[in-house]
C-alpha cells in the first residue's frame, strides 16, 4: 500500500520528471512529506509566480515538460499569470495544484478556489482528481498533452485526502489517444501545390516563428532556406532559428522589427510561414497586412490558421515532417531566378540607420555584453524595452539562446526564469536582462538565486520609467507621463547585497566610446565569467525610446525612426 | 443565424471549454442543447456570427483535446424557436413591487 503522495510522485519519476519548482502549503503538504527520497528534486522559490516562471525557464531551455507546484487558494491563483504565459508561448508545463479535502469543496472552505474553473480558457487540459485511483491515468494523459502537438499548459488539481489514503499500486499508467477527425494532418501532395506557387511568385518570403524552433527540424528548415535563398526574417520567439550571417536573412520583424524585414513582410508576393501565429506585434494593422501576398502557413495547429485572413495553402502538421517533405521537392524543382528581388529586399538602402548603434548607448551596451558573452549563453530579457533592445541585438545561431515572455509579455518573467534555466544548463552563461520595473515584480527570487549559489548574470537596464509605457506616452498620449515614473527606485546595488549577492552599477557614459575603454571592458569581462551570481545595473537616459517603431494600428511599412 | 453541432468526449470541462470559445468573443448564446446521453456527446449551439468568426470558433474547437467532430449548419425550426425570445443582452431587470426580480433573488 502506498499514499496517494508516494503514487503522485512515481508517476512524475515515469515522466522523466527529476526537476520540480513550488511553494509549499496547507492542501499540498502530503505530497512535500514525501518528496524525500522520491528522486525528484524541488527547488524551493519565494513566490508561486516565481516557481512557474521557473518551470517555464526549465522547459523553454530543454524541451522538457516543466513542473510547478502550489497549495490550494492564493497559492494557485498566482499560478494563472504563468499557466496563460504557457498558453501563449507553447511552453510544456504541467501544474500541479493541492485542493481542499474533496468532502469540503463547494463549501467555501478555508483556501478554496475553484482552480479548474478559473484555468479552463488558459490551459490545454486539465483535471480535478476525483479519487486516489485516477491518480497514475491522470498524470499520464496531463503529461501526454503538455508535450503533444502544440505544447501547453495543463493543471492537476488534487483534493489532499488523495494525497493523503493509502491504495495498492500497480505501477505508472500509459495513455494512449482516441483518434478523432480532426487529426488528419498534411501528407506531402502539398509540396506540388507549393512549388507551383513559389514558380510564379516574383517577391517570396520565408517568416520563421517559435514552432519551427519546437519542431526541432533547425538543420533542415536551414537547408531549404539556403536551397530557397530568398528574403528571410524571424519573430522574438524565432530568433536563433536562422544562421545570422546568411545573406537573405533580414533579422527581427513586427513592432520593433529592422526595416528591411518590415518592409520586405509588406511588399512579398507569396509568404512562407513556418510556424508563427501572426499576432498583432508581427503583422500591424491586419487589414493592411501583406496586401499582395499570398500566405503559405506551416503549422501544427489548426487554431492559428487564417487569423489574419485566409491562408492559399495551410499545412497542417508537425514541421518535423513538412519542412523536411517540402525540401527533398525543392531540390529537384525549377525556380524563377529571384536575385533583383533579394538585392532590392537585402540591399544597403534598407539596412539599419545606425548599425553600430552608436547613437543609443543601451544598445551599444547590450552589444558589448552579448559579444563578449561565450558562446553557450542563454539570454533571458523581460518585458518591455530593454526585451526588444536585447531581441534586435540578439546575433546568435543558437535556437534556444534567446528567451522572453513573447505572447502574453509578462513583467518580472526572466529573474525567475533564468533560475530554471541555469539549473537545467548548468555549464552555460545565464544572462538576464531586465528593466527596473519588471526586476521589482519578482525580486524576491535573489533569495532563490542566493540559497542555490546560481551563477546567473543579472543586468537591470535603469531608466527609472516604466520605459514602454512611457515611449508610448510620448509617441501617442502627448507627453503624458500618468504613473510610469519611478525615479523613486530602491538602491538596486544595496538590495542586491542585503541578498549576499555582488553588484555594480556603470554609467551609460561608458559606452559611449567605440571601442570601450580597458576599465570598463574590464567590468564587463570579470561580471560575465564571475563563478558566482551577480548584478549589473545599467543606469541610462530615462526617455531613450526604442526604434524603428510601428505605431499600433499602423502597417508595417509606416515605421517611425529614431528623431534626428 | 448559423448552427454548430460538436461532437466531444464528455471529460471534465469540455462543455465549457466549447462555450467559453464562444463567450471570449462576447458573443451571446440564443439557444444552446447539450445532450447527455450516448458517447460521442454533442452541443448544438445557435450563433449570430460573421464567417470570419465561424472559421475562428470552428478552429478553436477543434484545438479542445476531445472535441470529435465541429460541423455548421442551418438552424432546425427548433433552434430558431428556442432562440425566438432572445433579443440581444438585456441587464437584470429591477425589484418592482409586483415581484422579485432574478437580480433581487440573487
Amino acid at each position: 500500500m502506498l499514499k496517494g503522495a508516494e503514487i503522485f510522485l512515481k508517476c512524475l519519476r515515469a515522466e522523466d520528471v527529476e526537476l520540480v519548482f513550488g511553494y509549499p502549503g496547507g492542501a499540498i503538504m502530503p505530497l512535500y512529506d514525501a518528496l524525500d527520497g522520491s528522486g525528484i528534486r524541488h527547488i524551493l522559490t519565494r513566490h508561486e509566480q516565481g516557481a512557474i516562471f521557473a518551470a517555464e525557464g526549465h522547459a523553454r531551455a530543454t524541451g522538457q515538460v516543466g513542473v510547478a507546484i502550489a497549495t490550494s487558494g492564493p497559492g494557485a491563483t498566482n499560478l494563472v499569470t504563468g499557466i496563460a504565459d504557457a498558453k501563449m508561448d507553447s511552453v510544456p508545463l504541467v501544474c500541479i495544484t493541492g485542493q481542499v479535502r474533496s468532502a469540503l469543496i463547494g463549501t467555501d472552505a478555508f483556501q478554496e478556489t475553484d482552480v479548474f474553473g478559473l484555468t479552463l480558457s488558459l490551459t490545454k487540459w486539465s483535471r480535478l482528481v476525483r479519487s486516489i485511483d485516477e491518480i497514475p491515468a491522470v498524470i499520464a494523459e496531463g503529461f501526454y498533452w503538455a508535450r503533444e502537438g502544440r505544447p501547453g499548459p495543463v493543471v492537476i488539481d488534487i483534493p489532499t485526502d488523495f494525497l493523503k489514503a493509502k491504495v495498492e499500486f500497480s505501477g505508472p499508467a500509459k495513455f494512449t489517444p482516441k483518434p478523432r477527425q480532426s487529426d488528419e494532418k498534411a501528407d506531402g501532395a502539398f509540396a506540388d501545390g507549393l512549388i507551383k506557387l513559389l514558380q510564379t511568385a516574383q517577391k517570396p518570403v520565408a517568416l520563421v516563428g517559435a514552432g519551427a524552433k519546437l519542431s526541432g527540424a533547425i538543420p533542415e528548415l536551414r537547408s531549404l532556406l539556403d536551397e530557397l535563398n530568398i528574403p528571410t526574417f524571424a519573430t522574438v520567439h524565432g530568433l536563433g532559428a536562422v544562421v545570422p550571417e546568411a545573406p537573405y536573412y533580414l533579422g527581427m520583424v513586427g513592432m520593433h522589427g529592422t526595416r528591411a524585414a518590415n518592409m520586405a513582410l509588406h511588399e512579398n508576393d507569396l509568404l512562407l510561414v513556418f510556424g508563427a501565429r501572426l499576432d498583432d506585434r508581427v503583422t500591424g494593422d491586419p487589414s493592411r497586412f501583406a496586401p499582395n501576398s499570398k500566405i503559405v502557413h506551416f503549422e501544427i495547429d489548426p487554431g492559428q490558421l487564417d487569423r489574419v485572413r485566409q491562408c492559399e495553402l495551410p499545412i497542417i502538421g508537425d514541421l518535423a515532417q513538412t519542412i523536411p517533405a517540402f525540401a527533398k521537392r525543392v531540390r529537384g524543382a525549377k525556380l524563377p531566378d529571384w536575385s533583383g528581388w533579394r538585392a532590392i529586399a537585402c540591399g544597403e538602402d534598407r539596412a539599419e540607420l545606425d548599425p553600430r548603434g552608436l547613437s543609443q548607448p543601451t544598445i551599444r551596451f547590450l552589444d558589448e555584453l552579448f559579444g563578449r558573452a561565450p558562446k553557450n549563453s542563454v539570454i533571458l530579457a523581460d518585458v518591455g524595452q530593454h526585451q526588444m533592445w536585447a531581441a534586435q541585438r540578439y546575433c546568435s545561431d543558437s535556437p534556444r539562446g534567446f528567451i522572453t515572455s513573447g505572447g502574453l509579455g509578462s513583467m518580472g518573467f526572466a529573474l525567475p526564469a533564468a533560475v530554471g534555466v541555469q539549473l537545467s544548463k548548468p555549464d552555460a552563461t545565464v544572462l538576464c536582462v531586465s528593466g527596473d520595473g519588471g526586476f521589482q515584480m519578482n525580486i524576491q527570487e535573489l533569495a532563490t538565486v542566493r540559497r542555490l549559489n546560481l551563477p546567473i548574470k543579472m543586468v537591470i537596464i535603469d531608466n527609472k520609467y516604466l520605459g514602454m509605457v512611457r515611449q508610448w506616452q510620448q509617441l501617442f498620449y502627448q507627453r503624458n507621463y500618468a504613473e510610469t515614473d519611478l525615479s523613486d527606485n530602491p538602491d538596486f546595488v544595496e538590495i542586491s547585497k542585503a541578498y549576499r549577492i555582488n553588484a555594480v552599477r556603470i554609467n551609460e557614459d561608458v559606452v559611449r566610446e567605440y571601442p570601450v575603454t580597458p576599465e570598463t571592458a574590464d567590468v564587463l569581462e570579470k561580471f560575465l565569467h564571475s563563478p558566482e551570481p551577480e548584478l549589473l545595473v545599467f543606469d541610462c537616459a530615462p526617455e531613450a525610446n526604442v526604434y524603428p517603431m510601428v505605431p499600433a494600428g499602423a502597417a508595417l511599412s509606416e515605421m517611425l525612426f529614431e528623431e534626428e | 443565424m448559423h448552427a454548430f453541432h460538436i461532437h466531444y468526449r464528455n471529460t471534465q470541462g469540455t462543455l465549457m471549454r466549447i462555450l467559453t470559445a464562444v463567450s471570449r468573443r462576447g458573443l451571446d448564446i440564443p439557444y444552446v442543447l447539450a445532450s447527455a446521453s450516448g458517447n460521442p456527446h454533442r452541443a448544438d449551439i445557435l450563433l449570430d456570427v460573421n464567417a470570419k468568426q465561424i472559421g475562428q470558433l470552428c478552429r478553436d474547437w477543434h484545438a479542445i483535446v476531445d472535441v470529435i467532430d465541429v460541423r455548421v449548419g442551418v438552424p432546425t425550426p427548433q433552434m430558431l424557436e428556442g432562440g425566438a425570445g432572445f433579443s440581444g443582452p438585456h441587464p437584470p431587470s429591477s425589484a418592482s413591487a409586483g415581484g422579485r426580480s432574478t437580480a433581487a433573488m440573487a
